[in-house]
């Protein structure tokens, strides 16, 4: 009897540890006026903030659920708890870091990864961020990369935050950013000036250690003219039988002639409702590129959006999907060509398993300015099993009659025939089969730094099995 | 009003693109291939209409349906075991709703759809073409080639869903739009569902405008460069046209596009 190749679902055990909170540091769970002006009482906003805030949560309750996508239903927001008080404030020395939380980040490899391989690092738990510190000779280059509460309240920086918060995602954009506009708190706020490279990357982490709680970061990158940087973001929860909440928000401005490489693994636990919001505006010259690992998370929604609003400027985004057991990943990306001579690339695999849901979902719109833009979308889907699902659902839409666009996709099993080639060569079925396995997801290992490449192969934990039969 | 071509999985709102709303009264006809048998039917279609077509084991199909004015259409066909289903449609102006739902419930059914459109001046097309694989190594094969010029408005959402149990299956999608004018707004969705692991499932499309070195040939041999446009587009027109066997249907279609005998 033959029996099938196996592969295996994520191994999460690796970030499914746990510490207990201290429940007097958690805010009453539900979404009111009055824990909305709790939050921002406890993080001292100024008053444009708390403005904003109260304004976002009347967007919010205006807006319905998304009628499209993976189901939502389980996901009780009177149920969430929006904030969590920090047990310390942020620290730059991780000797200074509570005991819990520090273990935490080692655990995870963070402290090491920051002396190895990085300019700088920010930690968030729960609601705040922990830690944060970059490297001394990037901070004296002029690069500034702190958490966005501290950004809001320098007077360097106030009316720079001021002027780009939740202006490429506004709380009217769907009900999640108008939720995020309300109770964000965290996240990282990155100032790279005019002709500054960075040639290693920053990475901000983010951990959701409590139970039945929302994490709300906001991301806010400022690359200004002929500058680089590399920004990684990681994530991960330990898994608990509530459901939790990450509405997170991150807004790319890439400069003139600038480059600014977004990666991310992602790997939630799955109880998590991951429907977080990242979006970048490019202007002449300049590109983005995104790098996406989705591996957690009970439920996603994630599509990466970049407008290409200055001429020339470029978009690529990279991605992967692996759903397992009791996942529903709906995760792709959007692109918007807004001024002449743009381009895109997306490049995506999605792998399903066990039961689990991979949604490949995207849009490609070209503007009727943006003449002689040039377009191109390939996707994978490898179906592992029958009692899984892939789809696919990308969208083009072409307003302008000089531009070409062009769009591939594919979705089928291992093939026998690749299969039979490299037994041919020597090696055995399961070991040939793990192989494609593997090269399947090569698109993203490969654009990654090695560290994170190990990282996301350990992610994918590819085990077989079997025999022929 | 009411939502007719509705997208299988609804995609981002703000596209446009789940649904259309229109009024229709559509008129019912129904059609049955028997076992064993072949058929071909041509239909000028030019008001609202539901077709529903059944075609029975080892039974053949040829379907060939134009379109020349503002209509809705729907064609519901089940095809069973071993049974061909080959539809040929052309859209030649007009404001029309289409949609083209085909069930392959029997091993080995098969559909092959070509499609071909020239939309020029006003003309709006929204079609929704859904193939739905529940037999055994049943096949599709989609093929859209087509125009827009004008102020002109095409949606095409072509969605192949591969139904668990329907191992062996392949199913595959391509459209191929050139764009002539700066005012049209062209729409297209290519869809894959699949819920069962043995199968192959392609789409690709490409948009845009006609390739530059086409261009540059024609014109080195003395074409100038709107005749080109116009040959380009009888060209795809044409090779459609050809594969309709009867002539009085071909030579009414010429007469719709303008086309003299010599364009035969």
């Amino acid at each position: 009897m033959k029996e099938k190749t196996q592969v295996a679902d994520v191994d999460r055990a690796f970030y499914d540890f746990r510490y207990d909170e201290d429940e007097k540091n958690f805010l009453d769970s539900g979404i009111t006026p009055d824990i909305i002006r709790e939050i921002s009482a406890e993080k001292g906003d100024p008053e444009w903030m708390t403005e904003f805030r109260l304004h976002s949560l009347d967007v919010y309750s205006r807006l319905k659920m998304p009628q499209w996508g993976p189901d939502i239903s389980g996901l009780d927001m009177d149920r969430i708890v929006a904030y969590l008080r920090p047990q310390k404030r942020m620290q730059s020395d991780w000797n200074s870091v509570p005991d819990d939380i520090r273990e935490t980040f080692e655990k995870l490899g963070i402290p090491q990864a920051e002396r190895e391989s990085l300019a700088g690092v920010g930690a968030q738990y729960d609601s705040e961020l922990v830690y944060h510190n970059v490297r001394k000779e990037v901070a004296e280059s002029g690069v500034v990369y702190t958490d966005l509460e501290s950004a809001m309240h320098d007077e360097h920086y106030a009316e720079l935050i001021k002027t780009h918060f939740m202006k490429l995602v506004p709380p009217t954009d769907h009900k999640f950013a108008a939720l995020h506009g309300a109770v964000w708190s965290g996240g990282s706020f990155v100032y790279v000036p005019a002709g500054v490279r960075l040639d290693i990357p920053l990475q901000s982490y983010f951990r959701l250690n409590a139970r039945g709680a929302g994490q709300f970061e906001h991301t806010l990158i400022i690359v200004e003219e002929n500058a680089y940087l590399h920004f990684i973001e990681g994530c991960s929860a330990p898994k608990y039988y509530e459901a939790s909440l990450h509405a997170g928000c991150v807004e790319l401005y890439v400069g003139k002639n600038s480059t600014l490489r977004y990666s991310t693994i992602e790997n939630w636990s799955k109880n998590m409702y991951n429907l977080n919001t990242k979006r970048a505006t490019v202007a002449e010259g300049g590109k983005v590129e995104w790098v996406s690992g989705s591996f957690g998370s009970h439920v996603s929604y994630l599509y990466p959006m970049s407008i290409l609003n200055g001429r020339g400027a470029r978009a690529e985004f990279t991605g992967i999907t692996f759903a397992g057991e009791g996942q529903n990943l709906d995760t792709g990306a959007k692109i918007v060509h807004n001024a002449p001579e743009t381009s895109s690339y997306m490049n995506t695999r999605s792998i399903s398993k066990s039961g689990g849901i991979s949604t490949f979902r995207s849009s490609v719109v070209v503007n009727e300015n943006a003449v002689g833009s040039k377009s191109a979308v390939s996707c994978e889907s490898l179906m592992l099993d029958s009692i899984s699902r892939s789809d696919t659902i990308p969208a083009m839409v072409i307003k302008t009659d000089k531009a070409d666009v062009g769009h591939e996709a594919r979705i089928g099993r291992i093939s026998d025939e690749a299969v039979f080639y490299l037994m041919s060569r020597g090696l055995d079925e399961n070991s040939a089969k793990a192989l494609i396995v593997s090269g399947f997801a090569e698109n993203v290992s490969k654009e990654l730094p090695l560290e994170y490449a190990a990282e996301m192969n350990n992610l994918i934990n590819i085990e077989m099995k079997g025999s022929i039969g | 009003m009411s939502g007719l071509n509705i997208l299988p999985l609804p995609t981002f709102a703000r596209l446009g693109v789940n649904f259309v709303e229109r009024d229709a009264a559509f008129e019912t006809e129904k059609i049955s291939v028997p076992a064993g048998t072949e058929r071909q039917i041509i239909q000028f279609v030019e008001t609202d209409s539901e077709t529903s077509v059944t075609i029975a084991e080892n039974a053949k199909l040829k379907l060939v349906q134009v379109f020349t004015g503002r209509c809705a259409s729907v064609l519901k066909t089940a095809v069973a075991d071993n049974a061909q289903f080959g539809l040929i449609q052309l859209y030649l102006g007009g404001d029309t709703v289409s949609e083209i739902i085909t069930g392959l419930n029997g091993y080995k059914a098969a559909f092959a759809a070509s499609i071909g459109y020239d939309l020029g001046a006003v003309g709006a097309l929204d079609l929704n073409l859904v193939v739905n694989h529940y037999g055994r190594k049943s096949t599709s094969e989609i093929t859209a080639n087509g125009v827009l010029r004008g102020n002109a408005q095409k949606t095409f959402k072509g969605t192949i869903d591969f139904k668990n149990g329907a191992s062996g299956s392949k199913g595959s999608e391509k459209e191929d739009v050139i764009l002539l004018d700066e005012s049209v707004v062209n729409k297209t969705v290519p869809v894959i569902l699949c819920a069962e692991e043995d199968v192959e499932g392609s789409h690709g499309a490409t948009i845009g405008r006609i390739d530059e070195k086409h261009i540059y040939y024609m014109r080195s041999r003395g074409i100038p460069e709107d005749k080109i446009y116009e040959m380009i587009t009888c060209a795809r027109l044409a090779r459609l046209i050809g594969r309709i066997g009867d002539e009085e249907a071909k030579k009414r279609i010429y007469s719709i596009l303008g086309w003299g005998d010599e364009d035969e």
